[in-house]
């Protein structure tokens, strides 16, 4: 599914994602494993939690990045 | 052996040692900057590019060099500005890279530290903000370290001196050596290096939540973000308010009216006699009169406390966190929610933030951000001049005013956004730590802020005094109010004296509000003359950087939009007052 429809303090693990450099050196790569740190309000940023680092990714940039919800 | 090392060889002796200082961006690289260089800083625009850098002087065992806080960046790949800036002066080449780590994130920041082997510079580097790692449950091997990166690893607490001496020791030694370049790696051949040495160097251990872990949580979620991120805002602008009132009340006004004032009255008295030439200079606009009260007693005092405020937010690592709570609405008038940071600059001065939309973003949004901050939003000396105008007779007009602000604000943001083409950039960005600012670091920003505020705004303000000092005197002053009394009494309402506001308003944006400050004016007038003011002219500087960005028609058109904004929204607003006061009354 798309990061975008994940839920606040799940945990994902990204299968497949634009070809994108910041996102890449962001540390945001295939098999990246975060937790949704939070959603804004009116279509914001995601901001997901990779290791300790807090990364905001655009509304429209995280509905092309597909995730699988770790258990 | 390559040409750059024998480049390295041929440095003559004598000359200064250059050092590069570089690292990822928000991990301390300015603050170590601020500690290791002396009070002689210059900031200064890499050739071709519009990224800035600074540059310093370090003195260390009877060594000079220069030392060069390069833009931080995650990689080399030159697809920023300030990449391509910190891979051109890598390639000009150098004595030493002092490459600061941040020990709070050691994995994205080794990326830079190994791709910085590469080149045929010796590294030493400096694993900074220990502490707060340490506070964080992580342990990092910093010998292990140093073997795995195959330099010196210098760990520091740069905030609080700590590890500093011993940087600068091993740094200077290692400058009079020589480094081989490094094997260049593939991306995925260096993640994978990285992950090997982060395995065998950390070790991570759970700990409690601190305080400042559990306000960066709170401050990123909407809620309690929002609430938080507005708290903010309205502290900011008591400490600007109400800090820039008292100390225009307690110091500076009683020193310029009772003391300065008296005396170069009394000095101007004994050498001109009395006549035109003395009232220019001393009469009720004379140049010494206002040339001293206007910018020193009423508007430094703000412009200092913004200054102050805006530097502490941006050193702690707060305003991102406000990007990204505001990117959703932000982006309904078409601008990505970093933008953010320029607008609030702008409510400082609005020539660094017209210059602040080169960051990162596209030509449409630069050009949104610079139409809103030209529009709408009034710089701190304008803030300056509407709270003394308003501040002591009505509140509740001040606010209004500022609400008025930003609702033309998304207004015109609406409007840009249809009318120019283009997109602008998603965000994507690392929210960085929060931490209380190094006073040193907040010093230096201050200064160069203030030194440029009193070159770039002084200026042009002492002109519009000396101009207004020479038409009020003379009665030019009559004549023109004469011929445009019929627009400024009929539509606006205001005395025909007002006529001196639009004068000098062209020149600086409180020089359109200060003039009425000295005549008695209802409150109907004062909110009219407070709009008119706010969305009149950009000033003279802002024009001039409109032209230098963009492009004169651009400028004009920013300049021609305002002003008729200006006119017809104060016009409005006095003839809708004037019929509800007339029923009321």
């Amino acid at each position: 599914m798309p990061l975008a429809e994940g839920r606040k303090l799940s945990i994902y693990r990204i299968e497949d994602l634009p070809d994108s450099h910041l996102l890449k050196v962001l540390g945001i790569r295939k098999g990246t494993q975060f937790i949704i740190q939070s959603k804004q309000p009116f279509k914001g940023p995601i901001v997901v939690k990779v290791g300790n680092r807090s990364i905001a990714i655009d509304y429209d940039i995280a509905k092309k990045i597909e995730v699988e919800e770790v258990a | 052996m390559s040409c750059h090392v024998m480049e390295a060889q041929e440095r003559p002796r004598d000359k200064k040692l250059k050092i590069l200082l570089m690292g990822n961006p928000n991990v301390g690289k300015s603050v170590v900057f601020s500690k290791l260089t002396g009070l002689q800083v210059v900031s200064s625009n890499y050739a071709g590019t519009t990224v800035d850098y600074t540059l310093g002087n370090i003195t260390f065992s009877n060594k000079e060099g220069v030392l060069i806080d390069v833009p931080g960046t995650y990689s080399l790949e030159a697809t920023s500005e300030a990449e391509r800036v910190a891979v051109a002066l890598l390639e000009e080449g150098a004595d030493l890279i002092i490459c600061v780590l941040d020990a709070t994130h050691l994995e994205r920041n080794l990326d830079l530290a190994l791709k910085l082997q590469e080149y045929p510079i010796p590294i030493v580097y400096s694993l900074n903000l220990l502490d707060v790692a340490e506070r964080q449950g992580i342990k990092i091997d910093v010998e292990k370290l140093s073997e795995e990166l195959g330099s010196p690893v210098i760990p520091t607490v740069a905030i609080k001196n700590k590890g500093l001496m011993e940087l600068m020791r091993t740094a200077m030694k290692l400058s009079q050596e020589k480094k081989e370049p490094g094997p260049k790696l593939e991306d995925e051949e260096r993640w994978k290096r990285i992950k090997e040495i982060v395995d065998k160097v950390q070790i991570q251990v759970d700990k409690e939540l601190t305080f400042i872990e559990k306000l960066e949580n709170w401050t990123i979620q909407p809620w309690p973000g929002i609430p938080i991120a507005l708290l903010v805002l309205i502290a900011s602008l008591g400490v600007v308010v109400g800090g820039g009132k008292a100390l225009r009340a307690a110091i500076l006004l009683p020193l310029v009216r009772q003391v300065i004032m008296p005396l170069l009255n009394k000095i101007v008295s004994l050498v001109i006699p009395a006549g035109i030439l003395r009232n220019v200079l001393v009469g009720e606009f004379g140049i010494f009169v206002i040339g001293i009260e206007w910018p020193f007693a009423l508007i430094l005092p703000y412009v200092f406390l913004f200054y102050l405020v805006f530097s502490f937010l941006e050193d702690s690592g707060y305003l991102p966190r406000i990007g990204v709570l505001a990117d959703g609405i932000l982006r309904r008038i078409g601008i990505q929610g970093g933008n953010i940071i320029p607008i609030m600059l702008g409510y400082g001065c609005a020539v660094p933030a017209i210059i602040g939309t080169r960051a990162a973003t596209t030509y449409k949004e630069r050009i949104m951000v610079a139409s809103l901050v030209s529009f709408a939003v009034p710089c701190a000396s304008q803030s300056g001049a509407f709270f003394a105008l308003l501040g002591d007779k009505s509140i509740l007009a001040l606010i209004f005013v500022y609400l008025l602000s930003i609702l033309a604000m998304l207004t015109v943001g609406k409007i840009v956004n249809k009318v120019i083409p283009g997109k602008s950039q998603p965000m994507l960005l690392e929210v960085p730590n929060l931490l209380l600012p190094d006073k040193d670091a907040l010093k230096k920003k201050l200064k160069i802020r203030m030194k440029h505020f009193l070159i770039d705004a002084e200026g042009p303000m002492l002109i519009g005094i000396v101009i207004a000092a020479i038409v009020a005197e003379t009665g030019i002053l009559n004549e023109i109010s004469k011929l445009i009394a019929p627009f400024v009494e009929g539509w606006l309402g205001m005395p025909k004296e007002t006529s001196l506001s639009l004068l000098l308003g062209i020149i600086r944006r409180e020089l359109a509000v200060l003039p009425l400050l000295e005549m008695n004016l209802t409150t109907l007038q004062l909110i009219t003359g407070a709009i008119v003011a706010l969305f009149y002219l950009p000033c003279l500087s802002v024009f001039g950087v409109l032209v230098k960005e963009f492009s004169l028609k651009v400028a004009l058109f920013i300049g021609l939009i305002t002003t008729t904004s200006a006119f017809l929204l104060g016009g409005l607003f006095n003839q809708i007052g004037s019929i509800i006061l007339g029923f009321v009354g």
